[in-house]
């Protein structure tokens, strides 16, 4: 039971850290990247998504506009606290970067992430009314569920566990924003709108899976906070959420 | 930021030949909160450098003290003075409990623990099985207990104790590496063979509700396999790497070779992932995190303010002005510790890694 064993051999063999003291100091910074990286991303998200509250057309679709924002500020919370046990700043985090900034709909950034934080890029764009909102969040519901699969698996054990808290609460703001879809239909709304938003996000939460051939994979694949690469993750993605949209009758030009 | 408190050691109890167990107490007379299987901090210096090191806590919620089970390391500096020096009445500095190395407990429950603790791994390990058996009184737990012989097994007596008192409900299997049991299968290493084996006739693995790891490295991975193999989620398991990965020695300070100069240019080394990378940078206008990545080196950040920490790097030689610092605590700042984000060069040359 004394054998040496370096850290990084004992990760790449799936290998599980609990605290901050063993983490070595690259696992470290990725593991602080891809924190970071959710943190901005849920913030964002629901900095954005507070608009939305009001476009709400009715007192239900008003609730559960509030109820992500809430949930996704949650989120945040969960893993900025594993940030804070690392020695980030989690006061001056939350205020360090304007969460509501956008670009224009129309710039193209691709996979860029814009100075200063590190959300991902498709929450650079703002979102166009309620319908928009609906739509966006379904879509990129459904992404943010297989990145949450993905890390619900990784080597920092008390992440993995936040995110599998998360994952369900998540899950749920993906169906409801299905069931939003579903009522705006029935409710006739103009299928041209809705098609309209799903071309714009479509390409959009795609490029949120990042590159298929990414360097970076393979170094977080070896320190275990990766294990499906982007091509593959993004196939599942393009394969789910076209099914559902045709349910919904939707589709992908 | 995480706070140091005082705590003064009331008792000091050798279990095993290197291994002690410290007990401590607030000055104020109040108790300190915890949750079984939480480990403490220590800061200490040594030759003007501080050290900070992570012991376990070993009591259980119920036993009414705040106890530490320290082994010694060989070469390691703090263990070493912590069984040699270390004496009641000492005051030692220690950040509150940490740690989430346990689940919660709920006393109606019925359910079956699997502990697997190798040397000094047992400490977690013994405080949550304290507690589990104190306060979930229908549920059972059974430890494997690695160890290289009979006299290095810490807490023998005190686990035999333990399973008279929780009559049927404590099983307990020591593995010893180099002594011979009755039992062939108790010889050697905890290796995810033994585990299978004894998950064929001694374990009931099915019953097993929540499995807790703490060891060495190569056998937590090799008990998790085991354990994933026969059916428990990675929710199930619990692991705590122990203390032995964490770098036992005092540094050697960086040492400042270039003082600064009217030079406008700096001549910057940056290590990453095992290369070094030599460019000049301006020592205005651009971070050490930007020239960095200016010159095609990954560098890791996030956040670009010095809140998040994560483009922290060491200073090897030289010298920057770090303009904002509000993630490194001073002892990381006294060992080199910079935010490359928030730097700027003041000496001519510079040495900086990011890989230490």
């Amino acid at each position: 039971m004394s054998e040496e064993m370096k850290i990084e051999d004992y990760l790449a063999k799936g290998g599980v850290l609990s605290s901050p003291e063993n983490a070595p100091p690259r696992y470290r910074a990725e593991l602080l990247r891809l924190m970071a990286s959710f943190v901005d991303s849920e913030l964002a998200g629901a900095a954005g998504f507070a608009d939305a509250i009001n476009y709400g057309p009715g007192i239900k679709e008003r609730i559960a506009a509030a109820k992500i924002v809430l949930e996704k500020t949650d989120n945040a919370d969960k893993v900025l606290k594993i940030m804070g046990d690392f020695g980030a700043n989690t006061t001056r985090y939350v205020n360090h970067h304007p969460w509501t900034a956008r670009l224009d709909r129309d710039a193209d950034i691709g996979a860029e992430r814009i100075d200063g934080d590190m959300r991902l890029s498709v929450f650079n764009y703002p979102l166009a009314g309620w319908n928009d909102a609906v739509v966006m969040n379904l879509l990129m519901g459904r992404a943010v569920m297989l990145q949450l699969k993905e890390h619900c698996k990784l080597s920092y054990q008390p992440l993995a566990e936040a995110f599998r808290a998360i994952l369900p609460v998540e899950t749920n703001h993906a169906d409801l924003a299905a069931e939003g879809i579903k009522r705006l239909m029935e409710t006739g709304s103009d299928p041209a709108e809705l098609q309209a938003s799903v071309a714009y996000w479509w390409p959009r939460v795609d490029a949120s899976f990042g590159a298929d051939k990414s360097k970076r994979f393979q170094s977080l694949k070896k320190f275990g906070l990766r294990h499906l690469g982007n091509a593959e993750l993004r196939k599942s993605w393009q394969t789910a959420t076209r099914a559902e949209l045709q349910v919904l009758g939707l589709d992908i030009k | 930021m995480a706070r140091f408190h005082p705590l003064r050691v009331t008792d000091i109890q050798k279990t095993i030949r290197d291994a002690v167990v410290v007990s401590l107490a607030p000055e104020d007379g109040t108790t300190i909160d915890f949750v079984q299987g939480q480990y403490l901090t220590f800061r200490q210096k040594f030759d003007g450098e501080e050290l900070r090191r992570s012991y376990s806590i070993c009591a259980g919620l119920d036993d009414g003290t705040l106890q530490v089970g320290i082994k010694r390391v060989e070469g390691g500096t703090f263990s070493t003075w912590a069984n040699q020096d270390l004496k009641v009445g000492d005051l030692l500095e220690a950040m509150p409990p940490m740690g989430n190395f346990h689940t919660p407990l709920d006393p109606g429950s019925q359910r079956h623990y699997l502990g697997f603790a190798g040397g000094s791994g047992i400490t977690p390990v013994l405080s949550i099985l304290k507690t589990t058996l104190a306060r979930e009184p229908k549920s059972t737990f059974t430890l494997v207990y690695a160890n290289k012989a009979v006299n290095s097994i810490m807490f023998r007596e005190e686990l035999e104790d333990l399973k008279n008192i929780h009559l049927g409900r404590l099983n307990i299997i020591h593995i010893l590496e180099s002594d011979a049991q009755d039992i062939d299968l108790f010889t050697g290493l905890v290796t995810e063979e033994k585990c299978a084996r004894l998950f064929q006739h001694w374990i009931d693995i099915k019953s097993v509700d929540t499995a807790f790891i703490c060891g060495p490295e190569p056998m937590m991975l090799g008990i998790a396999k085991a354990l994933r193999d026969h059916g428990l989620s990675d929710a199930d398991i619990k692991f705590e790497l122990f203390a032995s990965a964490q770098p036992g020695r005092a540094r050697q300070k960086a040492k400042d070779q270039t003082a600064g100069s009217k030079a406008a240019i700096t001549e910057a080394t940056v290590t990453l992932d095992g290369t070094s990378r030599s460019f000049r940078m301006p020592k205005t206008g651009q971070s050490l995190l930007e020239a960095a990545i200016e010159n095609q080196l990954d560098a890791p950040f996030a956040c670009k303010a010095g809140v998040c920490s994560t483009c922290r790097a060491k200073v090897l030689e030289g010298e920057v002005e770090m303009l904002t610092n509000h993630a490194l605590e001073d002892y990381e700042v006294a060992q080199g510790y910079v935010l490359t984000c928030q730097c700027y060069p003041i000496s001519d040359k510079l040495v900086v890694d990011y890989d230490q």
